[in-house]
């Protein structure tokens, strides 16, 4: 099965380290600086939502150009190959891949014109490739969780958050969970009986 | 590349991290696995919020304003300038005529030092500093009942063993992010949570029990806790007995406060201030965890005693995890605090008033030193309207955002004869000084920082300021040098510090920079250097008050005025209302409070391109059934207008705000919402405004407009100064390099 990251509402709180680090650990290697997960607040609570990493991922299914493939366990686009055509994005039922191009410089309403944020160029053995070098003004990708794939840390989201709210579920874990779950139902039956039995009279 | 440890400039959590740097550069930043608060995790600020340091528009030489232009000067030059300046106007006008902003960003030792500075050479106590706008009501307060005006606790006890933790006016997952870690770690043991707060804050959504009182009514809310408590005899007898004063008056206080009379006053259940009650009352050990949801009102004061009668009556206090813990905003305002960066105290709190105090100081510094408690921060603007302070120096603070009612503050300082402002870049205050000091920075400067916890911890350098900024010690001493007093003799920072360490040697004489080097900080009191500090204050019921008693007050509360008979039937009780009530022209209520991802005036943050993405624009808060009764969309832009003045800003349609009550920042000059507060009406015992509650206006705006006004503000904070500056310091230092 492939293997993706997910948030704990329980633990998080909102502070959008998450966001932040996938920014800037993407920037570093050249790919579009935008996170790839999104603080999402409802009513009843905060956690980021990102890529679930779909084993039959409807996104792969309607690329035209093969920009999204299964690779290692998940679901992998190039923002190389990617004609921006939005159709993954439109696909996608969890809303977490995003259409996204730099917006030019300064045309933003409420930009502050003297401290316009500086164009970052990146080095070019940092790009993953020439076509991708982007700058302000480039065309727009679609742009989703590569799980941090270049790093061997693993998801830099994970390892950045202060309050430990993110993980990795993957075979392996959901096995095991999955295990734990049905040992404490079970428990909980006997549990249960146990205490009618001393409960009863 | 090399590596530093030091602490966390932004809020006053003092998370500990390594800053890795390359070519006087700092490159990236990680965490502390070691230490106790942080326990190896940061903030996005903390992680990210490094950039200013390095930013092209860091100031590198001082600068005098010629008309409407500054040129750059010499230190000679500018430091000659104030020097006599500040001499004509004392000698023409007297000391008073001289105030000074001091830093809850600049270290111990430079707090101490300006502190010390306006004493014992302008020989005035016209100091202060930020403080004023957010914890002035704890520092009075707590030290009125408690005796000592800080957190009771450490940080880690919230984590490790409290079994109750009551949040009441913070926003701690936003503003102080790992202390929230602390609070969920607690909550992971089975520690209940309960929270009070208009706004629906993810602390909120994580409560056992959240009270969604209406702004303001903190008092109402505590007495009526307080009520239950004492009917439910729940309160701790023997410790009241021993230890306490005037629980007669507070339990008198509170008979008028049941849960049915404050439900209906608030709208929060009785039953649900019932089992709140219940469940601090009868916790093992309960904490109070606040910040400026209490204190920044007219009745700031009256909020601050209330937490404080609430933890005394109910015996929650001198143990381990149970204590009064006020959350407190910035790297080091706990030590601008306790360093006399006020107008009433010396450092180590001793009261300017004493006469033994101001003895002890005036033989330790060899100057007669002044005996009348200085102005306060908010009440400048007026001794400047009215020319009684004709001087202002100004060390790294930004009034013109973060004071109230912005414009009123801007007007006065053009009354003024000088205004010295030293910072690290041409901030919206800079542009209007006659003198601009360039100064160095945090990651820049030898220190130490107190967090809110009392835990003094170094600071240390890791890059060398940019140009010619000086670090603000340097500044003070050599003027201070140029104005003939000759106790300033410092080389380097532990000089100020050792001298700290032996005129306030109760709290801080153990605390060596060698120790402080060696651990995790250490928290005062540390009066010997065998001494391991102090986590938890007021054990054994021994407070810092005269009598070593906690004194317990009556605080009384009615929206609109607390009726005469009532208030007579009290010795001097402490008395709530709320200043500024909505009404046919302004039926919103303004509310201001910070996002996590930007700090105070965006100074530095802003200058951060990570964090700037993630929160590039103002955003306030309505609610939805507001919105759809204005027509307003997620995203339209709306105006937001209070008598004082007008915000215009994109609306996040959200419940996290109750309906008519709107939520906005202070971290963008297009959209500061405190051209709108309150400057007004201050707290009568510690002046500070009413920041929470403002009567607002909200009407659909237009991008047009909004784009209109982003073009007024640019004009009115005078952003064609701070380009022409910026742009005169890139080239010099392009010319250096």
């Amino acid at each position: 099965m492939n293997k993706f990251v997910i948030a704990d509402p329980e633990k998080c709180i909102g502070c959008y380290t998450c966001e932040a680090g996938c920014v800037n650990v993407h920037q570093k290697v050249g790919l579009v600086a935008y996170p790839r997960l999104t603080i999402t607040r409802t009513s009843e609570g905060t956690m980021p939502v990102q890529c679930r990493n779909c084993d039959d991922a409807p996104c792969e299914k309607v690329c035209p150009v093969k920009a999204i493939t299964f690779e290692d366990n998940s679901v992998q686009l190039s923002e190389s190959l990617c004609i921006g055509c939005k159709m993954c994005s439109l696909a996608c039922p969890f809303g977490v891949i995003t259409p996204c191009g730099t917006k030019p410089d300064g045309e933003g309403l409420i930009s502050d014109g003297a401290y316009a944020m500086p164009v970052e160029t990146m080095p070019d053995e940092a790009s993953l490739h020439p076509l991708l070098a982007w700058t302000i003004g480039e065309r727009t990708v679609a742009v989703k969780c590569d799980l941090c794939h270049f790093q061997p840390e693993g998801p830099e989201c994970i390892r950045v958050c202060p309050t430990k709210a993110m993980y990795m579920v993957n075979g392996e874990t959901m096995t095991e969970s999955n295990a734990e779950k049905r040992a404490r139902s079970v428990a909980e039956v006997f549990a249960s009986d146990i205490l009618d039995h001393y409960t009863r009279d | 590349m090399s590596d530093v440890m030091t602490i966390c400039p932004y809020c006053g959590t003092g998370c500990s991290m390594r800053l890795f740097v390359e070519g006087n550069q700092i490159i990236e930043i990680d965490a502390d696995p070691t230490h106790p608060v942080s326990e190896g995790e940061l903030c996005l600020k903390g992680l990210y919020g490094f950039k200013h340091v390095a930013d092209p528009g860091r100031l590198t030489t001082p600068l005098m304003r010629r008309g409407d232009d500054f040129v750059a000067v010499s230190w000679d030059v500018a430091l000659d300038t104030i020097a006599q300046k500040l001499n004509a106007i004392k000698r023409e006008s007297g000391p008073d005529a001289f105030a000074l902003f001091a830093s809850a960003r600049a270290t111990n030792e430079e707090n101490f030092i300006s502190q010390k500075f306006a004493r014992a050479v302008m020989g005035t106590n016209n100091v202060d500093h930020c403080a004023r706008l957010c914890h002035a009501p704890t520092t009075v307060g707590l030290a009125m009942t408690l005796g000592n005006g800080a957190m009771t606790n450490s940080i880690p006890e919230l984590g490790d063993v409290s079994d109750v933790i009551f949040i009441i006016g913070s926003n701690t997952a936003e503003c102080h992010p790992l202390i929230a870690k602390h609070v969920l770690k607690a909550k992971e043991r089975g520690a209940k949570l309960i929270v009070a707060d208009p706004r629906m804050t993810d602390m909120a959504n994580k409560a056992d029990l959240w009270l969604r009182i209406p702004l303001g009514y903190d008092i109402p809310l505590i007495n009526a806790m307080l009520h239950v408590i004492i009917k439910e005899k729940l309160h701790a007898a023997d410790f009241i007995r021993d230890h306490t004063t005037g629980f007669d008056d507070v339990a008198r206080a509170v008979e008028d406060y049941s849960p049915e009379s404050v439900s209906k006053m608030t709208g929060v259940p009785a039953a649900d201030i019932i089992s709140a009650a219940r469940i601090y009352a009868t916790a093992k050990a309960a904490a109070s965890l606040y910040a400026m949801g209490v204190t920044q009102f007219s009745c700031g004061t009256g909020n601050v005693v209330s937490i404080a009668n609430l933890a005394v009556v109910a015996g929650q206090i001198g143990r381990p995890g149970a204590g009064v813990c006020p959350l407190r905003g910035q790297s080091n305002v706990q030590g601008a605090c306790d360093l006399g960066a006020l107008p009433n105290v010396f450092p180590g709190g001793k009261p300017v008033t004493s006469e033994p105090d101001r003895i002890w100081f005036e033989q330790a510094w060899g100057v007669p030193l002044p005996r009348a408690v200085g102005l306060k921060v908010t009440e400048v603007p007026e001794a400047m309207m009215s020319g009684k302070v004709r001087a202002l120096f100004i060390d790294g603070e930004n009034p013109m955002m973060s004071d109230p009612n912005t414009k009123h503050f801007g007007e006065a300082l053009e009354k003024l004869d000088l205004l010295v402002v030293a910072d690290l870049f041409m901030t919206e205050t800079a542009r209007r000084a006659d003198i601009v000091l360039p100064a160095a920075g945090w990651g820049e400067k030898d220190g130490t920082f107190t967090n809110t916890e009392r835990r003094v911890q170094r600071v240390r350098p890791a890059v060398e300021p940019p140009g010619e900024a000086k670090p603000d010690w340097w500044i003070f001493k050599n003027l201070a040098d140029r104005m003939g007093y000759a106790g300033m003799a410092y080389e380097k920072p532990q000089d100020i510090w050792d001298e700290l360490r032996r005129v306030v040697p109760a709290l801080y004489a153990g605390m060596t920079y060698d120790r402080l080097d060696h651990m995790h900080g250490l928290a005062w009191p540390c009066p010997s250097e065998d001494h391991p500090g102090t986590s938890v204050l007021h054990q054994g019921g021994h407070f810092g008050t005269p009598s070593g008693k906690a004194m317990l007050k009556a605080v009384l509360f009615h929206p609109i005025a607390v009726p005469e008979e009532q208030r007579k039937a009290f010795e001097s009780p402490i008395i709530g209302h709320i200043s500024e009530r909505p009404d046919a022209d302004y039926p919103f209520m303004l509310t201001t409070g910070r996002r996590v991802y930007h700090y105070h005036t965006g100074t530095m943050t802003r200058k951060a391109p990570l964090l700037e993405q993630l929160g590039p624009e103002e955003l306030i808060e309505l609610n939805p059934l507001d919105a759809k009764a204005l027509a307003i969309g997620e995203g339209d832009y709306i105006k937001v207008s209070t008598r004082r003045g007008a915000v215009i800003a994109k609306a996040w349609v959200t419940e996290r705000v109750p309906p008519h009550v709107v939520f906005g920042t202070f971290h963008y000059w297009e959209a500061s919402c405190n051209e709108e507060t309150n400057a007004d009406v201050l707290d009568p015992l510690s002046g500070i405004p009413e920041y929470k509650i403002s009567a607002a206006m909200v009407t659909k705006s237009s991008p047009a407009e909004a784009k209109a006004n982003v073009a007024a503000k640019r004009d009115y904070y005078r952003k064609d100064v701070e380009k022409a500056v910026t742009a005169t310091m890139h080239a010099q230092s392009g010319a250096v390099s």
